[in-house]
């Protein structure tokens, strides 16, 4: 049943939607990285966010479960950048980072709410990385679904509409890396070599929305 | 203080390396650095928290600077200037060269310079390459001009080499402290003077042997610069003098002292136990080319006078094949770690050493000798005024001799001693191998090992399961096998197959090769095991760490104890340790204590006999003697433990009482050692299990020495191979036990032996309640893969039906069996 607004345990629901995509897709992630990369972005991804879930699991059966947004991205956003080792560590956790500190000591948040959490995400990103449009990195797929979610809430969409229509703007942003040339991270490096693949970090940033849009559809 | 640096790479061994390549260009001692490498578990990768942890151990006032590889290193590193809280350390990143940039970063910083001055330096830093290849722009902040000097000085470069990176740093170092502007400018070249503000300036001078330069200062201490200056010129930078570029300590020999080895070994010299069947020792199968390993070179002949004519020519090839000798160790220098490459740059030196080639060169002109006998006789008599000089003069003689083999082998036309270098895939085949020789294959050319002698528990073989090379030792017959045979090796069954058909080399070339551990051990059901690696020292950890171990579960320490005479100082083993924590940030490492005595005794001690040193003092028992030398080595593992912000845990080897293992629990706690534990390796400390889990955080199995007491079969003696098997039904059980008592208690156990290793013993081993697996680092893609194709239930009926056997064999095949292998 869709809801006006996001809660802490919708939230959680997502990050461990978003672990069971990318635990999944471990293997798939790791071979899109070895044609353009060092071939571990499965591998990362897989063991922060294990560890993301060892966090939050300690939090909750430790009697001290998160009370705000802010306390449960800082400490995903925390554990991210300490535990998955490539670039995916500084970038994948300040998106969570800043997603809390614009949540701030919200329990909810609605459509408009959950759409500025993720934009401050997605500035933290091009922060850190300074990437661009047409890089080839998980901006491409990130920016034209946060786009997406914007339009759909200004057009009266509840969350799970509008992340769904993120999800489906993910999608395409990712499979347009495909012709384009890597200009950021090792993949940049190759050249025009690093054309005809998918980028793994856009591939990510795309089962990201795909777990929001199905959490929050459920 | 000085200003700190930070290295912040993807990977441990790459930031150790350019660390270690930095620091020796101080030897004074460099400014603090500190390494922030590898992701989670020393995967490759980068740790934002790990870069903010280094730059807070090296942050000062004086501020702290970058230095970075590349990708995530940046972001990593600018991430973690988001955690930092202390306002009064400036930090700086900089887009300085990695190499280079730490280099002249290390050394500006060790002079006393501000963080400005020690960036700029970093960033200039690749002006003497440019310079060098002709590819040099002007740089984008040019110095500031140089002062008028108010005294100058031309110097003229003495030493062969010229001004290179260790003179510059020598210089730069001299001068820190000094209130003096100087410059220098090449007259030879003629280019206008530059400011000496770091090694830049003199790198670019391209200041060669025999080139004058002008230094010129200004300022208070401007005599005293020049001073320190020409002081250092006139030495020749310690380049001039054999000892004084010679390590502080003596280097191990390269290679067997002529005399270690059987000559007559062809026919009937010493061979496998068993009866002189070749015994395959380290399993897998290989195929190359045959490479021998060249015979020892031997004094060569005087033979007759070289006539008076061909006298110069003659002696000329000395210096031909010195300096053939000299580059072809340079080469190798630039291929190995640190330490190895400090010796064989002190060698190619000794090769070069203009004293001992004249006199050689001497003995041809005037005596006519050939260039062979002349090069031997000169270098033995340096050698043996070394021997008699005594003490760190002494410990070179070896180097001498080796420098000596090696020229005497090129005049010669021999292939130079030692291990063979080769770039195409080969079976070595040898008499045996020393350790040094081991430590130089290379698993990338070299497939498989063959030797004529040897027993399983040789250096060869341990060294070929460690480097998971496939091994036959006993095997006399292929010495005779021709140089550029096709040879194939089983290292499991012994078989060696001479000219094998092309479809059985492409079914070796075809089998399937024991996949990379991707770190992390886990079963089918998802239970994870940690598989970790066995190490004894810094080099070994960071191959370790590269290997994904998840972790070290042996750490031996006795490298540090052995063949001295007096006890390692607190700081070199805080520095030894260091080395291996800093490898293995965020795992666990186990750390044994001193295992001395029995066959490895402790030199600075004296001689103590004993009749039956298996089961004499050896082990924790050595503390009862000297107490001393483990609170010292507990205290160095503490201080270690704080300055790297890892928590170690301590074992105590060849334990048989509770008592024992409280005793050295409470010394470690005594320290704040956090997690101390002990090993089982007797019958007795296995059959006390459940007693000593009481007193103790951890127990690790060591099944080499657990199969040999329990066996009552000494582990050394080849006959008694069959019984020194951890197969065996009464090892099995007792490992049972222990197992059981590790779950009942919920205290880790794991296996550091030999049968951790073993992919389907390592089955067994889980099925008995065995948490984790330490073992050679070659060996983990094996067992892992082994693992991760079974869940608990499987692990655990091996685990029956390996106990149900009644010998090895049974054992297996039960083993197999229940697996369905």
């Amino acid at each position: 049943m869709a809801q006006d607004t996001v809660d802490l345990a919708a939230l959680i629901a997502w990050l461990d939607s978003f672990r069971g995509y990318v635990t999944e897709n471990r293997a798939y992630l790791t071979e899109l990285d070895s044609a353009i990369g060092d071939a571990d972005h499965g591998i990362n991804m897989t063991r922060g966010m294990d560890a993301v879930f060892a966090k939050i699991k300690e939090a909750q059966d430790g009697g001290t479960p998160f009370a705000t947004i802010d306390d449960l991205f800082k400490a995903v956003g925390m554990t991210m950048v300490t535990s998955v080792g490539g670039a995916s560590g500084p970038l994948y956790g300040t998106f969570f980072l800043r997603m809390g500190r614009t949540a701030g000591t919200a329990e909810t948040l609605d459509a408009a709410g959950l759409g500025a959490a993720l934009r401050a995400g997605l500035d933290g990103v091009v922060a850190r990385g300074k990437a661009e449009a047409g890089d080839k990195t998980m901006f491409d797929a990130m920016s034209p679904a946060l786009d997406a979610y914007d339009a759909a809430v200004a057009g009266g969409a509840d969350p799970a509409a509008a992340a769904q229509a993120a999800s489906a703007a993910a999608d395409a942003g990712r499979d347009a890396t495909t012709p384009l040339v890597a200009r950021k991270g090792r993949a940049s490096y190759l050249g025009e070599r690093s054309a005809g693949h998918l980028d793994p970090g856009a591939t990510s940033t795309a089962l990201l929305f795909q777990a929001l849009a199905e959490t929050l559809a459920a | 203080m000085a200003v700190g640096i930070v290295v912040v790479s993807h990977s441990p061994a790459l930031a150790r390396a350019v660390v270690d390549l930095a620091l020796e260009m101080t030897p004074a001692g460099g400014p603090p650095v500190a390494i922030a490498a590898g992701g989670p578990g020393g995967v490759t990768g980068t740790d934002a928290m790990a870069v903010s942890e280094a730059i807070g151990r090296v942050g000062s006032p004086d501020g702290v600077l970058v230095l970075m590889d590349l990708g995530s290193a940046v972001l990593s590193a600018e991430m973690a200037l988001e955690f930092l809280d202390d306002p009064d350390v400036p930090v700086r990143l900089t887009s300085a060269p990695f190499v280079e940039g730490l280099l002249a970063a290390v050394v500006t910083a060790a002079g006393g310079a501000s963080l400005d001055a020690v960036e700029r330096e970093a960033r200039g830093a690749l002006a003497p390459k440019a310079t060098h290849l002709g590819t040099h722009d002007e740089p984008a902040e040019p110095a500031a001009p140089a002062p008028a000097a108010t005294v100058t000085r031309d110097l003229t470069l003495i030493n062969p080499v010229g001004m290179h990176a260790r003179p510059a740093a020598m210089l730069v170092s001299a001068l820190g402290g000094l209130d003096a502007a100087v410059t220098v400018a090449n007259l030879r070249t003629g280019r206008p003077a530059a400011t000496l503000s770091g090694t830049t300036a003199l790198l670019t001078l391209d200041g060669r042997l025999g080139d004058t330069l002008r230094f010129g200062a200004s300022g208070p201490d401007a005599d005293e610069a020049l001073t320190r200056i020409a002081d250092l010129v006139g030495r020749g930078f310690d380049e001039m003098d054999l000892t004084a570029a010679a390590p502080a300590a003596a280097p191990a020999p390269e290679e067997a002292v002529p005399g270690d080895v059987h000559p007559a070994a062809h026919a009937g010299g010493p061979t496998a136990p068993g009866g002189g069947a070749p015994l395959g020792v380290s399993p897998g199968r290989g195929v190359g080319t045959v490479v021998h390993m060249p015979d020892p070179v031997t004094e060569p002949a005087p033979g007759p006078a070289v006539p008076d004519d061909q006298r110069a020519a003659e002696a000329d090839r000395i210096d031909r094949s010195a300096s053939a000798v000299a580059d072809e160790l340079r080469g190798r220098a630039s291929r190995v770690d640190a330490e190895a490459k400090a010796i064989l740059e002190a060698n190619a030196l000794i090769a070069e050493d203009r004293g001992v080639l004249d006199d050689a060169r001497a003995r041809v002109t005037g005596q006519g000798l050939a260039a062979a006998p002349a090069v031997w006789q000169a270098f033995t008599a340096i050698a043996e005024m070394f021997a008699a000089a005594g003490g760190v003069i002494a410990g070179r003689v070896a180097d001498v001799q080796d420098v000596r083999n090696r020229v005497v082998a090129h005049l010669q036309g021999l292939p130079a001693p030692g291990v063979p270098v080769r770039t195409e895939p080969f079976v070595l085949v040898a008499r045996d191998l020393a350790p040094a020789d081991t430590a130089l294959l290379d698993p990338a050319v070299c497939r498989a090992l063959v030797t004529s002698e040897g027993g399983p528990t040789s250096h060869a073989a341990i060294l070929a399961r460690s480097l998971g090379l496939p091994a036959v030792v006993g095997a006399p017959a292929a010495l005779d096998i021709p140089e550029g045979t096709l040879l194939l090796v089983d290292g499991g069954t012994g078989e060696l197959v001479v000219d094998p058909s092309p479809e059985l080399v492409a079914q070796v070339l075809a089998a399937p090769k024991a996949p990379e551990f991707d770190g992390d051990g886990v079963l089918a059901d998802g239970t994870h095991v940690k598989l970790k690696a066995n190490i004894g020292g810094t080099a070994d950890a960071q191959r370790a760490a590269g290997a994904h171990a998840q972790g070290v579960g042996l750490f031996r320490t006795e490298f540090l104890f052995l063949d001295r005479g007096t006890p390692p100082t607190l700081d070199e083993q805080v520095a030894a340790y260091r080395g291996v924590l800093e490898a293995f940030p965020h795992d666990d490492v186990v750390i044994r204590t001193l295992d001395a005595g029995a066959d490895k005794p402790l030199a600075f001690v004296g001689p103590q006999h004993e009749d039956n040193p298996a089961l004499g003092v050896r082990g924790l028992r050595t503390s009862w003697r000297w107490p001393q030398v483990l609170a010292d080595q507990l205290d160095a593992i503490a201080a270690a433990a704080a300055a790297t912000g890892t928590r170690p845990w301590v074992m105590a080897p060849m334990v048989s009482t509770v008592a024992e293992a409280a005793d050295f629990v409470a010394l470690a706690k005594d320290r704040g050692i956090a997690t101390a534990g002990v090993m089982v390796e007797t019958p007795s400390a296995a059959l006390l299990a459940d007693d000593l889990l009481k007193v103790v955080d951890f127990i690790s199995l060591g099944t080499n020495d657990l199969t040999q007491y329990t066996m009552a079969a000494d582990r050394l003696s080849g006959e008694l191979a069959a019984l020194n098997d951890p197969w065996q039904p009464a090892v099995l059980r007792l490992l049972a036990q222990v197992g059981a008592a590790g779950r009942r208690a919920g205290v880790p156990v794991g296996v550091c032996g030999e049968a951790a290793g073993d992919p389907l013993l390592a089955v067994v081993l889980v099925g008995l309640g065995v948490t984790s697996l330490s073992m050679a680092p070659g060996l983990l893609g094996a067992v892992a893969a082994q693992l991760a194709a079974l869940d608990r239930a499987a692990c655990e009926s091996a685990a029956h039906a390996a106990l149900a056997a009644v010998d090895p064999a049974g054992a297996r095949a039960a083993v197999r069996a229940a697996l369905g292998l």
